[in-house]
């Protein structure tokens, strides 16, 4: 049972994977890496399962954390092209630019 | 007797978790346009990911591990919407607008 | 073997985002593959039953050199230049080395195997007298910290010397933008 989950698991994320790879904006790519780190959440947990090792959920809650903040940090980097504090950063969306969204 | 009934209920639940999981990667590849595929991507944070937690919770009964799952489930409650939110405001902010149908 | 199959997709997804990683051009797409690159291994690291190593490529991999490396590509270009020279003769170099690699790996012990050399050296008297001689229960720690303790003093002096490197090329950004704004 455990197996028939974590190879439903492994076909998502080859699909999210296809979806990072072949994105044609920077957002799709971004979508497909969090919705990845989700996967990879829920494999770790499946697979701890499977294997008799429960510990593996504590790895789960930090994929859980690092991704968000992956996420937040290249949307905030958009927003106001620069990773600064957000207190001292003039509120417009194009400050300068060096990135496009191909 | 109880114990064939939590175990039932905890395969339909995994089964249900990962068709679900399968559903939301599906329409990540298929849909037309960036905020559809949020959309779809969704899917799997919310109902891919509740009932393959609540399946495992039955099947680990009161332990510490269901505590576990319970702390994953609640991070995934908090930050995949903030996530997505922030996502979409990220791509308004760049200009990035949705595929809408021509009026004829 | 459930979970040999289990590496092996793994391994092929990894395979696919590396020649992705490789082949584009756009450096913002290179860097969010590169963490989606650094799930994957911590993944595979835990499959392989290496928890602390995969907790440390993940927090390291997708975290760390995600945010690094987007606040570097505020200071260069957001495309790749195009290379100058046929990228034909580094492949052929490339592919001989994995073939002489792969086939050195041929001669070695099997994987995990406790006849292996490397078990019998000093592995069995750290494995005894480890908590007795340094006072740690665990072995790995003891060896880390006490047993190869020099080794661990460089590894934090590098670490250290990066991570000052890093916040003061920086640092020096911020502030000549903050003078910039003052003039």
């Amino acid at each position: 049972m455990f197996e028939a989950a974590a190879a439903a698991l492994l076909i998502s994320l080859a699909g999210a994977l296809a979806r990072a790879l072949a994105g044609p904006t920077v957002f799709d790519r971004t979508q497909a890496a969090n919705s990845s780190g989700t996967i990879a959440m829920l494999l770790l947990a499946v697979i701890g399962f499977m294997t008799d090792r429960p510990d593996f959920l504590d790895i789960a809650i930090v994929y859980g954390l690092l991704n968000v903040v992956g996420t937040i940090a290249v949307l905030k980097f958009f927003r106001y092209g620069d990773l600064g504090d957000p207190g001292s950063m003039p509120d417009e969306p194009d400050k300068q630019q060096s990135g496009e969204m191909k | 007797m109880t114990h064939e009934i939590i175990n039932l209920a905890s395969w339909l639940s995994i089964s249900a978790g990962s068709i679900f999981c399968l559903i939301g990667a599906l329409g990540l590849l298929r849909m037309p346009d960036f905020f559809t595929r949020m959309h779809a991507a969704s899917v799997i944070d919310t109902l891919g990911a509740g009932l393959l937690l609540f399946g495992m919770m039955l099947q680990a009964g009161f332990t510490l591990v269901s505590v576990k799952l319970v702390f994953v489930g609640l991070l995934l409650f908090f930050t995949s919407p903030t996530a997505t939110h922030a996502l979409a405001r990220a791509a308004r902010a760049r200009g990035l607008g949705p595929k809408l149908p021509d009026r004829k | 073997m459930s979970t040999t199959l289990i590496n092996t997709a793994l391994l092929l997804m990894m395979a696919v985002a590396a020649v992705a990683i490789a082949r584009t051009r756009n450096l913002f797409s290179v860097v969010i593959l590169g963490s989606l690159y650094s799930f994957l291994m911590a993944t595979i690291l835990l499959v392989l039953d290496a928890v602390d190593v995969s907790m440390t490529e993940a927090a390291v991999g997708a975290g760390i050199s995600t945010v690094l490396l987007l606040a570097t590509l505020y200071l260069t270009q957001s495309e790749e230049a195009k290379p100058h020279h046929n990228p034909l003769i580094p492949l052929a170099v490339a592919l001989v080395t994995v073939g002489l690699l792969a086939y050195g790996t041929l001669g070695l012990p099997e994987f995990g195997s406790p006849d292996s050399v490397i078990h019998k050296h000093v592995a069995p008297r750290y494995l005894k007298e480890g908590p007795t001689e340094t006072g740690v229960p665990n072995i790995v720690t003891a060896v880390l910290a006490s047993y190869r303790g020099f080794d661990t003093l460089g590894e934090v002096g590098v670490i250290f010397t990066a991570g000052i490197g890093v916040i003061v090329l920086l640092r020096r950004r911020w502030r000549s933008d903050v003078d910039e704004k003052d003039t």
